[in-house]
């Protein structure tokens, strides 16, 4: 699994005070911690920087090249933003985050790509918005995205498409087509295109002790589908862990084999089923109860382990 | 050709619900109001059997109102002017529940007292046989003042408290706990929030089969769709099986569309539009027999001629056809 590591974020308050402060020490730091936790890009939202990008974005990655390698992810709507902190990027080839299929996006994002030979991360997203089913969103992803890319020239092995994951705390019924969505877009290109999603959204909005569990079992499913790429935490441990089993197929606990199975059975496009989970283990009965409310079985509730 | 009628089999059902006590029942109630026990979708009569059918509150308030349209206050007349002479009214036009909802001040701005809410109950219970559902104002610390000693007052007379939300939902619960009454959860037009709320209250120890659900809604014209569809989602996760979603729905489409302009408005509008009170009665019916049709149990209304018509469809809806 390739982690674009998320934790430079403009939503956190202290990312947002340290950048007030120009708290260089700050995000080298959090950089250096990311990409020790097996962050292989780190993905750098400083919001649109409306006043202050000209300096603000240059700034961002003299500060995180002088501590590290990886590719950076500059994800921002601000285009004059990126490009000047593109022009300040000497190491790894970078990331734009992103372009969506809205006509204006679409039209200019792809060049300043091509222009600096970066990778381009590409929103299944048009002008109406984050269709529900996972067929409309890959149909964006072939009439839209990829035809830009063709037209301009634009390399596909450099093209990342990402479908979009929104939280089950609100909008649970993409969580499941989310997953099938992974799953087609590895087939509608030759060659086919990276696919990445931004995993922590799911639970955006879910009280903060059941975000990592919601997290890593959507993680455990999307795998599954095929992911091999994802914006995520790489400090979360727990998360990791899950990588880690599944990759290894490390069935040494009940816990592992259940995550291994869950992946397994999205793998052979099935369900998880009960008879797959030892409910007498509470452990394996959250993970049970989380499988449910992100297949949108079962409605969301904060409280829903507790049902 | 014959055709077969597919049928859905639901693994889940509404629980059952009973609003009111009789005298034997260590209440004061000459009847009771049984709603819910749904197992399939409303009025799939050829699927399975509504054991009960929806059921008409009508809201009557401890005063005379200030903010209600001229229609409705001349409809109802001098009785309006006295909490348990309203109630008797309701009842003969033919209300199943008396909605008692409580102003955030008397006539001359002071605050409600919990003696005269609870003396305006009691004058309630008094003069109507009908089960009752008790609301406060509306917000959460004076609901809970007045709330919690009628609730005392009364005890034994399984009354629905309301509103019951995320904010006071701790002290009214533990006060139908205590005295053996009923609440209305109350959340804003959201699935999620919905259960959650459901969850909570249950986890607290009352009952399930004393909580109503009220997952708000928007009057026609005014993001009924919005209160529709959530609504359809709750009923359907009931029949899937969610034990947390497998409540009653109460609904006050009288409240939603008498704030209409459609219905609150006689002047300055469209003549085209026609007859204010025909329409405002039309608005209040449509609103009301658009949730019904989306699964609500109890629909609370304020003018007798859409009670009325309510009760008409309602009789009509629960008809189960002859089949073939």
């Amino acid at each position: 699994m390739y982690i674009i590591g998320e934790n430079i974020h403009i939503i956190s308050k202290r990312v947002k005070e340290a950048l007030a402060e120009r708290d260089a020490r700050f995000f080298q730091e959090l950089a250096v911690r990311q990409v020790e936790a097996g962050a292989q890009a780190l993905d750098l939202n400083l919001g649109p920087r409306k006043k202050d990008w000209e300096e603000v974005f240059p700034w961002m990655v003299e500060t995180v090249e002088a501590v590290v390698d990886v590719p950076l992810s500059f994800d921002s709507t601000n285009i004059q933003g990126i490009e000047a902190g593109l022009k300040k990027v000497t190491k790894a080839q970078p990331i734009i985050n992103s372009t969506s299929a809205e006509p204006e996006r679409l039209e200019k994002v792809p060049l300043l790509a091509k222009k600096y030979n970066t990778k381009l991360i590409a929103l299944t997203m048009g002008k109406g918005g984050i269709p529900v089913a996972a067929d409309e969103r890959v149909n964006i992803a072939i009439e839209k995205l990829i035809p830009r890319m063709l037209e301009i020239d634009f390399p596909i092995e450099d093209l990342i498409i990402d479908p979009l994951v929104l939280t089950v705390s609100g909008c649970q019924e993409y969580c499941p087509e989310l997953i099938e969505a992974v799953r087609t877009l590895q087939v509608v290109w030759d060659p086919p295109p990276a696919i990445s999603v931004g995993l922590s959204n799911v639970s955006n909005a879910v009280p903060r002790e059941n975000r990592s569990l919601i997290n890593r079992t959507y993680c455990a499913m999307l795998m599954g589908a095929g992911l091999k790429m994802m914006i995520a935490d790489p400090l979360d441990e727990k998360l990791k862990e899950v990588i880690h089993t599944i990759e290894t197929r490390d069935d040494s606990t009940p816990v592992k084999r259940l995550y291994l199975r869950i992946h397994d059975r999205i793998a052979a496009m099935e369900e998880p089923t009960i008879e797959d989970v030892d409910m007498s283990d509470p452990e394996q009965a959250a993970i049970w109860k989380t499988v449910q409310i992100l297949l949108n079985k079962v409605i969301y509730a904060d409280s829903y382990l507790q049902q | 050709m014959p055709v077969e009628i597919p049928k859905d089999q639901w693994p889940g059902e509404v629980r059952t619900v009973t609003i009111g006590a009789t005298a034997e029942e260590g209440g004061t109630r000459s009847r009771v109001v049984t709603v819910g026990g749904e197992k399939t979708l409303p009025f799939m009569h050829f699927e399975a059997e509504t054991p009960n059918p929806p059921v008409v509150a009508i809201e009557i308030k401890d005063r005379r109102p200030d903010d209600w349209s001229p229609l409705l206050l001349d409809v109802w007349g001098d009785v309006a002017n006295d909490p348990a002479a309203w109630a008797k009214a309701a009842e003969e036009a033919g209300a199943d529940l008396i909605e008692l909802m409580f102003s955030l001040t008397d006539a001359e701005g002071n605050p409600i007292t919990p003696e005269s809410a609870v003396t305006t109950v009691r004058a309630v219970l008094e003069a109507t046989g009908l089960p009752l559902l008790v609301f406060g104002p509306g917000q959460a610390e004076v609901d809970n003042e007045l709330l919690v000693p009628v609730a005392e007052a009364t005890k034994g007379e399984r009354i629905v408290l309301g509103i019951c939300e995320d904010k006071n939902y701790r002290t009214i619960v533990a006060a139908a706990l205590a005295n053996d009454h009923l609440v209305s959860a109350r959340t804003p037009m959201d699935v999620n929030l919905a259960k959650q709320l459901n969850i909570l209250i249950t986890d607290m120890g009352l009952p399930p089969d004393r909580v109503l659900m009220d997952p708000t809604t928007g009057a026609l014209g005014y993001g009924i769709e919005y209160g529709y569809s959530v609504m359809e989602r709750l009923r359907l996760a009931a029949l899937q099986g969610d034990a947390m979603t497998q409540f009653p729905m109460i609904v006050t489409p009288g409240f939603e569309a008498w704030k209409a302009k459609e219905s609150k408005v006689g002047e300055g509008v469209p003549e085209s539009w026609g007859d204010w009170e025909g329409r405002a009665i039309n608005w209040e019916t449509l609103t009301a027999i658009t949730l019904i049709e989306a699964g609500a149990d109890i629909v609370v209304l304020r003018h007798p001629e859409s009670v009325r018509r309510i009760k008409a469809a309602i009789e009509e809806l629960m008809t189960v056809p002859e089949m073939a």
